[in-house]
C-alpha cells in the first residue's frame, strides 16, 4: 500500500471505492468487465456493480431496437471487434431491446451473499453469448447457480420483491449523482464517463496513489 | 517564427482548398484523399481536409493537440458518443483525448482543424494509453439541430451557436447579406473562419467554400466580408487547450509525428 492511499484514510486499496454503473443490456458495459475484473486482480481493488439503467420506458416482455440500422449494427460489430476482440468473437445481438431491472434486483441479492461479480458475468454471457432473455427468471436463476448462490431462493426474492426498493434506490442514487453514460466508472476521486482503456483506469488509479499488488508489495 | 499567443503578435494564415492538390492516403488499411491546407510548420497552425472511403470502421485515435473537425459532406458516426455527426457537424477534442472506432458514410469531407501539428497516434499503441487525457473534453455540435438566432438592428445577418463559448471552445455560424462586412474579435488562442457557401473576402483573398482564414493574437484582426453572393461562415475558436500537448519531440510524440507523416 502506497503513503498516498493511507493519506487518504484508505488502510488498503480494497478500500478504495470502485464503483461500474452499468446495464447489462449495454454492449460497452459488456466489454468493459474485463477491464474491471483485471484492476481488481492487479491492484486488489473491490468492484461494486450499480444500475443505471438505461431503458425504463421498456416492458418485461422487451420491445424491439427501433432505431438502429443494420449499418449501425454492422459498424458496432466491428468497433466491439477492435476493442474487445475476444468478446466480440463470441458476441451476438439481441433480437429485441430487453428489460433489465430484474437483473438488477437479482444483482442486489448476489451482492447480500458477495457474489455479485460472478453473477454479473453470468448475467451477461447469458444475454450476449447465448442470446437469453433476462427479464426471464431462468436465465437468472442459470446465472446465480453459475455465481454459487441458491437459485431458489433467488426466485422466492424477486417474486417477493425482496430487493426491489434497495434497487430502485440504487437507480436513483446514479441519477443523482450525474451518471449519464453507460458504463461509468468511479475510480477512487475520478470519474470516467463511458467505456475507456485498461490504462486509462491504471492512470487514474495510479494518479491517486493506488498501486498494482505487486509493486505495493515490493515498497 | 514561432507562432504563439505568448507572443501576442496577430498571425494570420489563408487556405484556399480550389488552388490546393489532393493526395492520396492510407493509414492502417483505411483509405483517404486529402489535402494539407496549412502544414504546421514553425509552430502554424495544421489543417487537412480528409475525404475517407466508406467503411464501418475507423480506428480509435488521438491527436496531441486540440481539433475541432468540420464535416461538410458525408457521415461519421461515433461509437463510444453515440453520435452520429452529419453536415454541418462540429466534433471537438482536447488534446489526448482519444475518440472511435468510426464509420464513414458515402461522400464524406472533412476539415481537420489543429492550432499546432497533433500528430496521429492509434490507440492501440498501449503506452499511448497511458498519456490519454484524463479530462479531455469531448464536444459537438450540429446545424440541424440548432435555431438561427436574429440580430436586432442588423437585418443583413443571423447566427446559431453550435458549441457555446461556455465549453471554452467556440462554433458559430454566420449567416451574412451579400457584401456585409463582419468584425472579428481577437484570437489568442487561434480562430478557423470557414466559409461554407457563398464567398468571403478576408485580408483581400477571394475565398470559396470550404476556404478558410486562421487568425491568432491579441489583437483584433481585419474583418472579413461576404462576398457577392452572401456567404455562410463558421468561426471556429479554440480555448487554452490550444496551448497543451503537440509535437515535442519525445515520448509518444515521435510515434505520433511519424504516424501522420507516412498517411499524408
Amino acid at each position: 500500500m502506497s503513503e498516498a492511499v493511507e493519506e487518504k484514510g484508505y488502510k488498503s486499496n480494497a478500500e478504495v471505492p470502485v464503483v461500474v454503473f452499468a446495464d447489462f443490456v449495454c454492449p460497452w458495459s459488456y466489454i468493459v468487465q474485463d477491464n474491471i475484473d483485471r484492476l481488481a486482480v492487479e491492484y486488489g481493488v473491490k468492484p461494486q456493480w450499480k444500475p443505471h439503467w438505461l431503458h425504463p420506458e421498456v416492458p418485461p416482455e422487451g420491445q424491439p431496437a427501433h432505431g438502429s440500422s443494420s449499418e449501425r449494427r454492422d459498424a458496432m460489430r466491428e468497433w466491439m471487434k477492435e476493442l474487445s476482440p475476444e468478446r466480440a468473437a463470441k458476441m451476438r445481438s439481441p433480437d429485441k431491446l430487453q428489460f433489465s431491472f430484474l437483473a438488477f434486483e437479482a444483482l442486489t441479492y448476489a451482492e447480500q451473499y458477495d457474489k455479485a461479480l460472478p453473477f454479473k458475468a453470468g448475467v451477461f454471457e447469458a444475454l450476449w453469448v447465448e442470446g437469453k432473455d433476462i427479464a426471464n427468471v431462468e436465465t437468472l436463476k442459470d446465472a446465480a447457480e453459475g455465481a454459487g448462490l441458491d437459485p431458489e431462493d433467488l426466485h422466492r426474492a424477486l417474486a417477493e420483491g425482496e430487493y426491489r426498493q434497495r434497487t430502485f434506490e440504487y437507480v436513483k442514487a446514479a441519477q443523482r449523482a450525474g451518471i449519464h453514460k453507460t458504463p461509468t466508472m468511479i475510480l477512487g476521486r475520478t470519474m470516467i464517463p463511458g467505456y475507456h482503456y485498461y490504462e486509462v483506469m491504471q492512470t487514474a488509479l495510479e494518479k491517486q496513489g493506488v498501486m498494482p499488488m505487486a509493486s505495493a508489495a515490493s515498497e | 517564427m514561432e507562432r504563439t499567443a505568448e507572443s501576442g503578435a496577430l498571425v494570420t494564415y489563408l487556405a484556399d482548398p480550389a488552388t490546393t492538390p489532393w493526395r492520396r492516403g492510407t493509414t492502417e488499411g483505411i483509405t483517404f484523399n486529402c489535402q494539407v491546407l496549412l502544414d504546421g510548420e514553425e509552430g502554424g497552425p495544421e489543417a487537412i481536409r480528409f475525404r475517407f472511403d466508406p467503411t464501418l470502421s475507423v480506428y480509435a485515435h488521438m491527436h496531441l493537440t486540440a481539433q475541432f473537425q468540420l464535416l461538410i459532406g458525408g457521415s461519421m458516426n461515433f461509437s463510444r458518443d453515440a453520435l452520429n455527426l452529419r453536415p454541418v457537424g462540429v466534433h471537438y477534442t482536447d488534446h489526448n483525448t482519444p475518440y472511435g472506432p468510426f464509420s464513414v458514410g458515402e461522400g464524406h469531407d472533412v476539415l481537420v482543424l489543429h492550432p499546432k501539428q497533433g500528430g496521429l497516434m492509434t490507440m492501440g499503441n498501449l503506452t499511448a494509453r497511458r498519456e490519454i487525457n484524463l479530462a479531455g473534453r469531448v464536444l459537438q455540435g450540429l446545424d440541424s439541430e440548432t435555431e438561427w438566432t436574429s440580430v436586432d438592428g442588423a437585418p443583413d445577418v443571423r447566427y446559431k451557436v453550435l458549441i457555446p463559448h461556455a465549453h471554452g471552445p467556440e462554433v458559430v455560424m454566420l449567416e451574412c447579406a451579400p457584401g456585409l462586412e463582419v468584425p472579428v474579435e481577437a484570437a489568442p488562442y487561434g480562430r478557423y473562419e470557414v466559409v461554407l457557401s457563398g464567398s468571403m473576402i478576408a485580408d483581400g483573398r477571394d475565398l470559396g467554400p470550404p476556404g478558410f482564414r486562421y487568425t491568432l493574437g491579441e489583437e483584433r484582426p481585419a474583418p472579413v466580408q461576404a462576398g457577392p453572393n452572401g456567404a455562410t461562415l463558421i468561426f471556429l475558436t479554440f480555448d487554452a487547450n490550444a496551448l497543451e500537448g503537440g509535437l515535442t519531440g519525445e515520448g509518444i510524440a515521435l510515434a505520433a509525428a511519424e504516424a501522420m507523416a507516412q498517411a499524408i
